[in-house]
């Protein structure tokens, strides 16, 4: 292997690059306006969540359970004629839940019997149903203590300590994460079509009747995209600090090792696909299916992956999005080294060094297809 | 009617192209099918194996009950430590969540009636922690009222709690009508984005460009055969939905077929315009992707639409995924109400609609 010849095959590419100056602004621009984007659109504390309500009571206390709910400003009441309309007003997507009051709601709470008030959730959008849930849950006590103005007694107190983010704000949660999975499908893109491009032009040809080596090739194609991902990163990282406010309290070298590699190997793949497609229709529908939905919903960004079957979260560990996710939000938030991240760290590394492996062996010297 | 052969032997020319690679078929038809049955069996919003440890004394036979039926409710799992600081304990990634008694332990807290106990949790998953404070809340209060011997006398005020379309609160049931939406747009937006740009790079646009044929056959030819591959896509991946997960198919399979029909014609519009636009498959790719991304995100599949900041919102009215994601999970777990399904349909039919004119538009344009 020549070094030279790696960058005369990184030259060319960074022509092809600057050629194209759409494909160039998007692989820049592309990161920094879905992080500031999303980063300001996500928000898990729902509020203002419209829930039709059934007064059949109509005394005191349901009139005090409802203004209990209306003033805790996670509900926007709206009333409803009776029981059907209600649930038809959830059925309509006009409301989220219904609750239903019944008659004796009142003399229930006061003779010891228990006053029940019926709830239905639409269970029909997951992201909601857990927000609903846990806050009615907590209402539930402050309601009575509203309406019999008494306090009731706790035999334990839970004091919580929320660790790495203390007040729980959804964007030093979001975007740590979401940088990552942003980068993870950009990268593939990026590099999906290069090798496919060549093969449909012809000018493999060409490339394959110079002594060239494919592993000169791949790592002469990695090279310019590597740089343009990791000016996307800063561009990132700056958004994140300043706009965002998210604490970094790790070493930067850590992560801009982290990134390096992480690149690197989703750029690898993006080659690989490539390498194995040579059309590139298929490699950007492959790039697409392995890079986009994986990203998105098994890295770890919302649903947690131990909650997986295990063959699944055995799955993710071919992910390497999996393993920077870890990394990147270790080292914003919790501030880990290189001691904490080994295994994150030799993940991906191997992940890495077996795809520009399959890469370099799977690049025929031919062009047969 | 007569049949406009122009038309035909286009759509011809496409399936033929489209199918004649076998690794395109695969992607076609079974890739979906894998995609589908994976993320419905992986993904879930419940919290599950959260690794927990605690410090005990001797003696806390209450801490040691609310420890047991921590692990017992498979929430949590026991955490692997090395160090006995529950900080070193976080920081080194061996626990998530640390119990930690008060001085004296947590039995003769609550003994002498101030029980407190501290919970701390690695918050770096917000929505991961609160689930967690939320349960090891319910643990304790239930641990504590059996240990105290106290009678189990309900509360004076409950919610009568019942999750409506989905009373077993199956994680499937919520994830699939979600999946299938963005898997459906996934396969249409990549099928249709390049189908123009690449003849353009390959040259062969310019032939198409002189034979005898007229704009809308052009347009119409490209946009069909992916319409018919798009929507094939749709009984496939709605019976794995079915099938595999037990998705309860509540509204009528005609009218989902039709809601389908009309997305993926939107869908369509939106590749062959992306198409239409860029002049290399390249910058078609990223066209899709700047296109998908964002609408994936703001079709409310991970993230809750309501409280999206008000622009925001408006881009995700403006997003057809949003209004065929609400449309199948109100047909296929709702049962189809006509209000929704009717107000839904008529907006995607206009954006379907305001798209094709664009590229009707646009591809004159190109012409010179």
């Amino acid at each position: 292997m020549k070094f030279s010849r790696v960058m005369a095959i990184a030259k060319k590419e960074v022509f092809h690059i600057i050629r194209d100056p759409f494909t160039l602004a998007l692989a820049l621009l592309l990161p920094v306006m879905m992080v500031s984007i999303f980063g300001l659109a996500i928000e898990f504390n729902v509020q203002n969540i419209k829930i039709a309500v059934f007064d059949e009571d109509r005394t005191t206390s349901s009139r005090k359970l409802l203004d209990t709910l209306s003033s805790s400003h996670y509900f926007l009441i709206n009333p409803a004629k009776n029981q059907i309309e209600a649930i038809h007003l959830v059925d309509q997507q006009k409301d989220r839940a219904a609750l239903i009051i019944e008659k004796n709601f009142e003399y229930n709470l006061f003779s010891g019997r228990g006053a029940k008030a019926q709830l239905m959730i639409d269970g029909s959008d997951n992201s909601t149903v857990g927000s609903v849930l846990s806050y009615f849950g907590s209402m539930q006590k402050i309601a009575f203590e509203k309406i019999a103005a008494k306090k009731l007694p706790t035999d334990v107190h839970l004091k919580t300590r929320f660790i790495y983010n203390p007040e729980l704000n959804s964007r030093w949660f979001i975007v740590p994460g979401l940088m990552v999975v942003v980068l993870a499908i950009l990268s593939i893109l990026l590099t999906s079509l290069t090798i496919a491009r060549e093969y449909e032009n012809g000018s493999m040809e060409l490339l394959l009747s110079t002594p060239v080596r494919s592993l000169e090739i791949v790592l002469g194609k990695l090279t310019p995209y590597i740089g343009l991902g990791l000016s996307a990163v800063l561009f990132v990282y700056i958004i994140a600090r300043v706009f965002f406010e998210v604490p970094f309290l790790g070493n930067h070298f850590v992560f801009l090792t982290g990134c390096f590699l992480f690149l690197s190997t989703c750029l690898a793949q993006g080659l690989l696909i490539s390498v194995t497609t040579r059309k590139q229709q298929i490699s950007m529908q492959i790039s697409m299916m392995t890079g986009l939905l994986p990203s998105l919903l098994l890295s770890g960004f919302i649903f947690p992956i131990e909650s997986m079957p295990l063959f699944f979260r055995g799955l993710t560990a071919i992910l390497p999005v999996r393993w920077f996710m870890n990394i990147s939000r270790d080292v914003f938030l919790e501030g880990s080294g290189l001691y904490e991240l080994k295994y994150d760290f030799l993940a991906l590394l191997l992940i890495c060094s077996v795809i520009v492996f399959l890469a370099s062996k799977k690049f025929k010297r031919d062009v047969e297809p | 009617m007569k049949i406009n052969q122009t038309i035909l032997g286009f759509m011809k020319k496409e399936f033929i192209q489209a199918l004649r690679d076998p690794r395109m078929r695969m992607l076609l038809f079974v890739a979906p099918i894998i995609q589908m049955t994976l993320f419905g069996v992986a993904i879930s919003s419940d919290v599950k194996n959260i690794r927990l440890s605690t410090q005990f004394h001797s003696n806390d036979s209450i801490l040691q009950h609310v420890y047991d039926r921590s692990i017992e409710s498979k929430w949590f799992i026991p955490a692997k430590t090395k160090s006995n600081d529950p900080f070193i304990q976080l920081n080194s990634n061996e626990a998530d969540a640390v119990l930690v008694p008060p001085p004296g332990g947590l039995t003769n807290s609550v003994v002498r009636g101030h029980g407190e106990i501290q919970l701390l949790i690695n918050a770096t998953n917000v929505l991961r922690a609160q689930s967690v404070e939320t349960y090891m809340n319910a643990i304790l209060k239930s641990v504590i009222q059996k240990d105290m011997h106290k009678v189990e006398n309900a509360p004076p005020l409950q919610f009568d709690l019942r999750i409506l379309y989905n009373p077993t609160i199956k994680t499937s049931v919520f994830m699939v009508p979600g999946v299938m939406s963005t898997l459906i747009c996934l396969i249409t937006i990549t099928l249709t984005g390049m189908s123009i740009s690449k003849e353009k790079e390959t040259g062969t646009f310019e032939m198409l460009l002189s034979a005898p044929s007229r704009k809308w056959e052009i347009i119409l030819g490209k946009t069909l055969p992916y319409v018919i591959l798009g929507i094939s896509n749709v009984p496939l991946i709605l019976g794995v939905a079915v099938l595999v997960f037990n998705v309860p198919m509540r509204g009528s399979f005609f009218v989902l077929l039709v809601s389908s029909f009309v997305f993926v014609c939107t869908t369509v519009s939106i590749g062959t315009l992306i198409s239409i636009m860029t002049k290399t498959q390249q910058q078609s790719m990223m066209a899709s992707f700047l296109f998908l991304f964002p609408a994936i995100q703001l079709s409310g599949l991970t993230f809750p639409l309501e409280n999206m900041p008000i622009y925001m919102k408006f881009l995700a009215y403006l997003n057809p995924l949003t209004y065929f994601l609400e449309l199948l999970r109100n047909i296929m777990l709702k049962g189809g109400d006509t209000r929704v399904i009717l107000t839904h349909l008529i907006v995607l039919i206009l954006m379907g609609t305001i798209l094709i004119t664009i590229s009707f538009k646009k591809f004159k344009n190109t012409l010179g």
